[in-house]
């Protein structure tokens, strides 16, 4: 069905397709201050490797953004080595929680890339904008077209072939642009088996199928303002998690947003944009396919959320206010019902999460001050309100007989930082403060089974919150023919919020060993540092590398748990005529300092080696490239170091992908 | 605009056709085995003498386990409430010619609140064609005695909540343990109240048929009983609950104390239990070991429960 949906769409938007001489754009500005326009056709997300990457891929090419791996499908990005508790992850500034227990739905799996334009990481407090955060915020940009475009049709379309895990994919998007309307549409389908890894093995249960289909249409309201409503649906089905004792049958998510957005052409207002948002994720675990599990459980998760953002932007003169009120109300349910060997018997059933209501409202600024044409000043701040609500509040008091049933908290943020740039070079510094809530799981789970150290995790209502003190520093030099910059972070936190053996409780899940429960540990810290360097050998021969390192430590000294080891990337371009060649090698060190009291343990080092090669032609009217390249041509065995259950990589993995633009 | 309409096709096509499961009523899901209604009603009704008796139980029924019973006395001729007498209440057992009986409140002490007589019995089993249970009360008012019989009907219990075990101690003696509540258990921490009996062997020879001090049962006073929860179900491997706490005697007879239930299911309350000088009267402890694929552990005093 489809793949004949994707054909339908296709031939759809081919007849449509018009072209017409290129004319005076007549677009609307988006950012503050800065007001520039956007590009006729934004560039797909798209990685130095390859070009046709899934939102992980695309990720997991910056620096700061590492992966905890379940599978081949749905990654937990980890920012700044921090798990997704301590970030913000929204999809244009929506905030969105994944509906699984065990996070096999981190809110990235649940766009595809060909509907994205660009992701926003930004670190730390800076990434404050949206809420309270730790490690930073993750914001993922959706396409947006401009209004009243010199080409009324535009689009484009993608498909390949990953041989390794037979990957099949198919993205599609076509867009209409007049002068008051815009009409957005995408639709894409990947279907992938097993794959292999470095020993040529098949690891079973790696398989996936993710539909993904967004719409949005917009109204040119006036001349400086615009209406847009916008959705996206999408379904995973028969998802395999290699590293966990269960699949994912279904995960769905409806996102669905409307907006409103003014520019004022004088005064120091500049934009002010609004969106209401409501989505609603389902996910269902399903461990009916291992034959290997004594007990066979239903575990689905339900996570709704609807919310408010809107943002105002002031500027004058050599000054800049970007200010954004964020509410939301999350209702997060997960349900676990085990049946007994003998089916005849009664059922046993608990909540994993009781029906955890969330709600946030926060004002956050930021500031910049232009105070010469070498330097500036960013300084700002948030305060918000989080209130926790638990209606089964039985189940929390089970091993929390004394903790309430509702919660408020406040959370406020505060961050500054200070940048120079003398000729060639630049210079940065900062500081940050800031407060998060504990998240459903950490504060009100109940019997969350981690298949990684095998405990049950229990959450507790009465954590403290989380605060975290940061330093920043960067320094970069920059010529014609090469660039070289390094960042350095840390990350003093207190009340670091962490799963500690509980002495009471037994298991309850069979694979299970004991019973953790969340608590704060006085502090812990964390160092991130990256080198990145970047020379044009000749006018069309490219090098550029990275390392990165990062130590992360608990009160006594230990090891924090999925702390990157040092890595390291190198990469040549070269293009010549309409061709393109890359190669690139990448690999970590062995993990020294890993967290056996965690469940880790050592992770060799590894190195892997990848090659592509693409070409650019016209066919008829349209511009078309294919690529084709291999990743891990040595077919390297390999885990990382944050490969759930130390499951392998894959192996090598020959990739092929064709794409049209129109 | 074709394109547009196609994709709204496409998109309600899509979400109509996903399939999805429902929620769980977390409510129903806690009252499959229980009944819910908690009212007194007729179980027995008969004359004797100038008097009328009707004795009510909770939904009109007897039950194995503990049974509150409430006695309602009135004046045949005038239809009024008769307080201020004496009502003894007796339940035998007769099983191939024996005759036992189980624990009951002898004297049944009058409520004003309710206007009724009440006490207890605690069936031990239940009624068959073969053995069958009869409530011997006497009446003594205006100096007048009255005594009658009635065979009544004990059946099942459907809510395994109220389960009971009877057992010889270590003493030699005699004991009945019952649960009282929860009748309907949450996963939660829930009030755990059981009566814990004694029978006490007759120290005079048997008189006339049905002798009371041959059928004698008394709330054992001052006794602790310690509480190990466990799911029996093998593949929970032994699992059990933190924040349990022991029973001990209430002011009202009644042994208090928590139980966690971490899940619906089956569950098995593990005791030992100790005399008033602490000593192990019944019970032994249980491994508290996690065996997945295993039964759940059951010492040598349990009772089973179920929601």
């Amino acid at each position: 069905m489809k793949k004949q949906l994707t054909i339908l769409f296709l031939l759809a938007t081919f007849i449509a397709n018009a072209q017409k001489e290129p004319k005076e754009k007549d677009s609307i500005p988006v950012l503050l201050g800065e007001v520039h326009l956007i590009k006729i056709l934004k560039k797909q997300l798209e990685t130095e490797m390859k070009m046709a990457v899934s939102v992980d891929e695309y990720l997991a090419s910056s620096d700061n953004i590492s992966f905890i791996k379940r599978g081949a499908y749905a990654w937990e990005p980890l920012l700044n080595n921090m798990n997704t508790e301590r970030s913000i992850i929204t999809i244009d500034g929506m905030h969105i929680f994944g509906a699984c227990t065990d996070k096999m739905d981190p809110v990235t799996s649940y766009v595809e890339s060909s509907n994205l334009s660009k992701i926003d990481i930004k670190s730390g407090q800076s990434g404050g904008l949206s809420g309270a955060t730790v490690a930073g915020s993750i914001d993922l940009k959706r396409k947006s077209t401009p209004f009243g475009l010199a080409k009324k049709w535009n689009g484009n379309y993608q498909s390949g072939f990953e041989f390794n895990n037979k990957q099949f994919f198919n993205l599609g998007n076509v867009a209409y642009s007049s002068d008051k309307l815009v009409a957005e549409g995408s639709i894409s389908y990947r279907k992938a088996e097993n794959y292999s890894d470095g020993n040529s093995n098949e690891i079973n249960y790696s398989q996936y199928k993710k539909f993904n289909t967004s719409l949005g249409l917009a109204y040119k309201t006036s001349e400086l303002s615009s209406l847009k409503v916008d959705a996206i649906f999408d379904m995973a089905r028969d998802v395999g998690y290699p590293a966990l004792p269960m699949d994912l049958s279904l995960s769905r998510a409806i996102i669905t947003s409307a907006s409103y957005k003014q520019l004022f052409d004088k005064g120091i207002f500049r934009v002010w944009d609004t969106k209401v948002y409501f989505n609603t994720i389902e996910h269902e675990m399903d461990d009916t396919t291992r034959p290997e599990n004594l007990v066979h459980m239903d575990m689905p998760g339900w996570s709704t959320t609807y919310g408010l953002v809107s943002k105002v932007n002031l500027h004058k003169e050599n000054y800049s206010l970007e200010t954004q009120l964020n509410a939301y109300n999350n209702l997060s349910i997960a349900e676990m019902r085990m049946y007994p060997q003998d089916r005849s018997k009664r059922t046993m059933f608990a909540y994993s999460w009781p029906w955890v209501t969330t709600r946030y409202a926060g004002l956050s600024l930021n500031n910049r001050w232009d105070i010469s044409e070498k330097s500036a000043l960013n300084f700002g701040g948030s305060l918000g309100v989080n209130y926790n609500h638990s209606k089964y509040v039985d189940f929390n008091w089970i091993f929390h007989p004394d903790a309430p049933q509702e919660k408020t908290r406040f959370l406020p943020s505060l961050y500054g930082g200070y940048t120079l740039n003398l000729h060639q070079f630049n210079f940065s510094v900062g500081a940050g403060y800031g407060e998060r809530a504990p998240s459903v799981s950490e504060g009100y789970g109940y019997y969350i089974y981690n298949s990684y150290d095998r405990y049950d995790y229990i959450g507790n209502p009465n954590l403290k919150n989380e605060i975290s003190y940061e330093a920043n520093a960067s320094a970069g030099f920059k010529t014609k023919k090469m660039s070289i910059q390094t960042k350095v972070n840390y990350f003093y936190i207190s009340n670091y919020i962490i799963g500690r053996v509980l002495s009471m409780g037994s298991p309850m899940n069979y694979q299970s060993v004991g019973v953790k429960g969340y608590t704060s540990l006085d502090y812990a810290t964390l160092f991130n540092f990256s080198l990145n360097a970047d020379y044009t050998i000749l006018k069309n021969l490219n090098w550029s590398g990275s390392v990165t390192y990062a130590r992360g430590q608990d009160d006594d000294g230990g090891n924090l748990p999925f702390i990157r080891p040092l890595s390291y990337l190198t990469s040549l371009h070269f293009s010549y005529q309409n061709y393109g060649f890359q190669t690139s090698v990448n690999g970590d060190f062995e993990q020294i300092n890993y967290s056996p009291e965690y469940g880790e343990d050592q992770t060799p080092s590894y190195t892997i080696w990848n090659l592509s090669a693409n070409y650019t032609f016209n066919l008829n009217k349209y511009k078309a490239i294919v690529q084709v390249g291999a990743e891990n041509i040595f077919n390297e065995y390999y885990s990382t170091y944050a490969d759930w259950g130390n499951i392998p990589r894959m192996g090598r993995n020959i990739f092929t992908s064709l794409k049209f633009k129109f | 605009m074709k394109n547009i309409i196609f994709w709204l096709a496409a998109m309600l096509f899509a979400v109509t056709l996903s399939c999805t499961i429902d929620k769980t009523d977390y409510e129903a899901e806690l009252s499959p085995t229980v009944t819910e209604d908690y009212i007194f009603e007729d179980a027995l009704s008969f004359n004797t003498g100038d008097y009328k008796i009707s004795v009510e139980s909770l939904n009109g029924t007897f039950n194995k386990g503990y049974n509150e019973i409430r006695l309602q006395l009135t004046v045949t001729e005038t239809n009024e409430n008769l307080a201020g007498a004496e009502v003894t209440l007796l339940p035998i057992f007769s099983s191939d010619d024996v005759a036992t009986s189980c624990p009951h409140s002898y004297n049944l002490v009058y409520d004003e609140a309710e206007n009724a007589y009440v006490g207890y019995a605690v069936f031990t089993s239940e009624s068959t064609s073969l053995e069958s249970w009869e409530l011997y009360f006497s009446l003594t008012a205006n100096n007048q005695i009255h005594q009658v019989n009635q065979q009544i009907s004990v059946e099942e219990q459907l809510n395994k909540n109220l389960n009971i075990t009877s057992f010889t101690g270590a003493d030699n003696q005699e004991y009945v343990i019952a649960l009282v509540a929860p009748r309907k258990p949450k996963v939660a921490e829930n009030e755990l109240i059981a009566g814990i009996y004694k029978y006490n062997n007759p120290t005079t020879p048997a008189g006339d048929f049905p002798d009371p001090s041959q059928f004698s049962y008394s709330v054992v006073e001052d006794y602790t009983l310690l509480i190990d929860p466990r799911m029996p179900e093998p593949s929970m491997g032994n699992h059990s609950t933190p924040n349990n706490q022991d029973l001990t005697q209430g002011s009202d007879g009644f042994y208090h104390g928590v139980v966690n239930y971490t899940m619906t299911g089956a569950w098995t309350l593990n005791f030992i239990m100790l005399n008033s000088e602490d000593e192990v009267v019944k019970g032994t402890e249980v491994s508290t070991a996690f065996t997945p694929g295993i039964e759940g552990e059951k010492g040598e005093l349990y009772i089973d429960t179920l929601f």
